[in-house]
Formats: C-alpha cells, structure tokens, sequence
C-alpha cells in the first residue's frame, strides 16, 4: 500500500506538470489540511464541495489498512446545465472528482483523467465542455498548490 | 537485451490496450420502459445488495449545488461499495480511486429511466496499469449483471 503510494507520488513529482493526465498538485500537508486547502480553492473558483467521501477511515473502520485515499466532488451548478445541454453522457463526470493520496507527508491531488474523454467524445460541444472543466481543474489544483 | 525486452513489453501493452479501448464502449447503459425513477431505485438498491455490494447514498445530480427544493428530481446518483474490492484495487495502484465509490446515474424521460454507469474497464485501460485491469474487468461484469437484473 505504502509502496503503490510512494510510487504514485514519484511518478507526480516527476512529471512534467503540463503534460500530466491527469492533472495533479502536491504540496507538504495533512490529509485534512489538504480537504480545507482544495475546499477553499474550488470555492475561489465558484465551486463547492458536494461530498468528502472519507475511504480512508471506511477501509479502517472496517479492518482494513489505511490506504491513504480520499476522494471528494467538486461541482457547480453551471457545470450541470451545460454538460445536460452539450451531452447528457457527461453528467457522468459530475460533480468533478478530486482523488487525494497521501504519503511521506505530502498530499497529491489527482482529476479524473480527462484524455480517454476527450478521445471518445469527439464532438464539438463535449470537447469545449471537458476542455473548459480541465481548465478549470488545473486553476484549483494551482490554487490548491500555493496557499 | 533488457532494453529490447521492455520495448517489447510497452508495445505488445500498447497494443493491447489499443485493441481493447477500441473495443470498450466509455458507458454502460440500460433503458427501462415503463417504470418510473423511484421504482428503478427500489430495484437497483435490491440488484447491488444481491451482487455483494453495499449502498452508500444517493443523491440528486444538482445536490448541495442548489437550494433542496429546487434539486433536478430526474437524474440521480446512486453510489454503492465492496469494501474488498476497494481496498483491493486501491493496493495495486491509487488511481483506481476514479471508479471509486461505484456510481450509477439514473436519468428519467418521458417513458421510463436510462441507467449508465462509466465502464471501469475503460477507465482502466486510460490509467495504463495492466494489475488492474482485472479487477476492472470483473467489476465491468457486476455493473452489467446488476443493469441487466434492474431490467427484469
């Protein structure tokens, strides 16, 4: 578990940010610190967290080890209209999901990873809707990444 | 040696999953006729739980986003769990947490509900580690058995 985490975080650290899918930021940070810190950055930027989904402590409650996961949703209310508007499909994307992986004191927080979408829902309207989300995205993580 | 070993792999990988993705459609769904978005739910609480998979929530697709009263009542999220699974894929690689917790989406239309869930098969095949696509794949065939009994 620990060693698919440190793996993880290697291969964050080491990407190029630009070219990473999906799009991650790490900083030094608690797993709560970090749930604060994205919660801040998505309402920066008209978003609000819909749901942490704290699988961490579930995996533990129920005897398992910590796998030092947590996802939490993301979402506005703009970005409902327009995905039922340019394709109902997409609802599947939201509310947006951030993955925080936790490991050597760092936090890493990881999108959905945009390209098979992209790739698969090639019209016009979708693309301008998932290129637009990623943007966005990328601006909470920065966000996320320097307070 | 080595170095020609590794390409290889990376290429017969590559083609695999090309082939694959090509052949993994990005959502699984269902269309029910004749029923309406309550009774469907009724159905895919009883599906899941019958699968070994325990319910999480549900919730409107505009949850938290909106005032309660005005949450869009056709589309809706139900989220479900196997605790196993998920500690299982979570071991071999964090980014399986994509497909975590499992989620269906249930939209209502004039005749009945449509039921799509994202095909963890294919979302596997985009994150590139082989030691989950079988995990993916059996998770694959829960979702389609639990959208084909909703059906019945």
């Amino acid at each position: 578990m620990r060693g698919a985490g440190l793996l993880f975080l290697a291969a964050c650290l080491l990407a190029p940010v630009t070219a990473a899918e999906p799009l991650t930021a790490s900083k030094p940070a608690t797993m709560l610190r970090a749930v604060e810190d994205i919660t801040l950055a998505a309402a920066n930027h008209d978003m609000v967290l819909v749901k942490d989904q704290p699988i961490d402590t579930a995996l533990q409650k129920r005897g398992f080890g910590n796998p030092h996961v947590r996802v939490l949703f993301i979402g506005s209310e703009t970005a409902v209209r327009w995905a039922e508007a340019a394709d109902p499909l997409l609802l599947n994307l939201l509310p947006l999901r951030l993955t925080l992986v936790e490991a050597d004191g760092m936090v890493t927080v990881m999108t959905d990873d945009f390209e098979p979408w992209l790739r698969d829902f090639p019209e016009e309207p979708a693309q301008r809707l998932l290129k637009a989300w990623r943007v966005e995205l990328r601006e909470v993580l920065d966000d996320y990444a320097w307070q | 040696m080595f170095i020609r070993f590794l390409r290889g792999l990376a290429l017969a990988t590559g083609l695999a999953a090309g082939t694959a993705a090509a052949t993994e459609p990005p959502i699984l769904t269902v269309t029910i006729e004749g029923r309406d978005i309550n009774q469907t739910l009724v159905a895919l609480h009883r599906a899941a739980a019958g699968h070994n998979y325990s319910y999480v929530r549900q919730q409107a697709i505009d949850s938290r986003l909106v005032p309660y009263g005005q949450e869009v009542r056709s589309v809706r999220l139900f989220y479900f769990c196997n605790m196993e699974k998920m500690d299982r894929a979570l071991r071999l690689d964090p980014r399986a947490a994509q497909w975590i917790p499992y989620r269906i989406t249930l939209v209502e239309t004039p005749t009945g509900v449509d039921l799509m869930a994202v095909n963890p098969a294919w979302v596997a095949l985009g994150i590139g580690n082989p030691e989950l696509w079988p995990e993916a794949e059996a998770l694959k065939r829960d979702f389609l058995s639990i959208l084909d009994e909703v059906t019945l």
